[in-house]
């Protein structure tokens, strides 16, 4: 835990300085998890501002400390698939929709300062995007949160409030149906990640 | 296939370091307690409405059960059958013009 249950416990009863604390204390962790769920910059701040309004509005439901980061996880995962699942539904390409790293790499192309760390950090971004993009939203989200984010199927268990054994069989084949395009991709002959 | 893993392994590892924990722009918390404010200005609101609907609701209640529950002074007290009734309405002399011969006559 980042923040004493004491802490929370203030934010409960209504003290807005306590709540502040809680956000500034898991601020950077939740929009690091929503950027690398979304994919999307500039829409990572909105994400996360909605989900600290959604635990401002269900903290006097919360009992026990243990179950406070889960719970903080649910939120994150919650708001992040109402995110995708309302993107789905755009889909028309837009100036706008380009996101902030592409703008920025497009902005150093055009003044020849693409450094080769900066190209193969996008490469890498732009194919586990691809690859993630394979699966269902719910699934790229549960992969993410295991491979990238490193969550035990302890922790995803108590975020997901399903048993080992089910998280066991939807990562697996999530997992699987990612390992076979990514071998999809490096057989038909594009340069191995991180070789750049 | 465990060299593919492995592959993957380390995408997502590399994965994870493209795309750092940013950091939250000094608009992060205004915006924030803006939101808060404004979702708790609507949860007011739909509140007083509800309570407004339900009070409106009770005194409509309270009319009708105050409207059933009182006698109606204007109804006749009604004594004998359905066919006296009927005989009493219609007077044996207003049928013989429609045709209608009674057993009396």
């Amino acid at each position: 835990m980042l923040v004493e249950f004491d802490l929370i416990q203030r934010a409960q009863a209504g003290d807005g300085a306590a709540f502040n604390q809680v956000v500034l204390a898991y601020r950077k962790r939740i929009l690091g998890t929503i950027a690398r769920l979304i994919g999307r910059p500039e829409d990572v701040e909105d994400v996360g501002q909605e989900v600290f309004l959604r635990l401002y509005y269900s903290l006097d439901q919360l009992r026990t400390p243990e179950v406070f980061e889960p719970w903080l996880y649910r939120l994150t995962v919650n708001a992040s698939y109402d995110y995708l699942r309302k993107q789905r539904r755009r889909n028309e390409a837009r100036m706008s929709d380009l996101t902030e790293q592409q703008v920025m790499m497009a902005d150093a192309s055009a003044g020849g300062k693409v450094s080769t760390e900066q190209e193969r950090r996008k490469n890498v971004k732009e194919l586990v995007e691809a690859l993630l993009g394979a699966i269902p939203e719910q699934d790229r989200i549960l992969l993410t949160l295991k491979e990238v984010e490193g969550l035990s199927l302890k922790e995803l268990e108590k975020i997901y409030s399903v048993n080992e054994n089910a998280l066991k069989v939807r990562l697996f084949r999530a997992r699987q149906r990612v390992l076979n395009a990514y071998q999809a991709v490096q057989k038909s002959g594009k340069q191995p990640v991180g070789s750049a | 296939m465990d060299q593919w893993n492995d592959e993957l392994e380390q995408l997502f590892g590399q994965y994870k370091r493209a795309v750092p924990d940013p950091d939250a722009s000094a608009n992060f918390m205004p915006e924030l307690w803006r939101k808060i404010e404004a979702r708790q200005s609507l949860v007011v609101r739909v509140r007083r409405l509800t309570q407004v609907f339900v009070a409106a609701a009770a005194a409509i209640c309270l009319v009708f059960a105050i409207f059933l529950a009182t006698p109606n002074t204007d109804s006749q007290n009604i004594n004998g059958t359905y066919v006296d009734v009927l005989a009493e309405a219609h007077p044996a002399e207003n049928l013989t013009p429609l045709g209608i011969r009674t057993d009396t006559e």
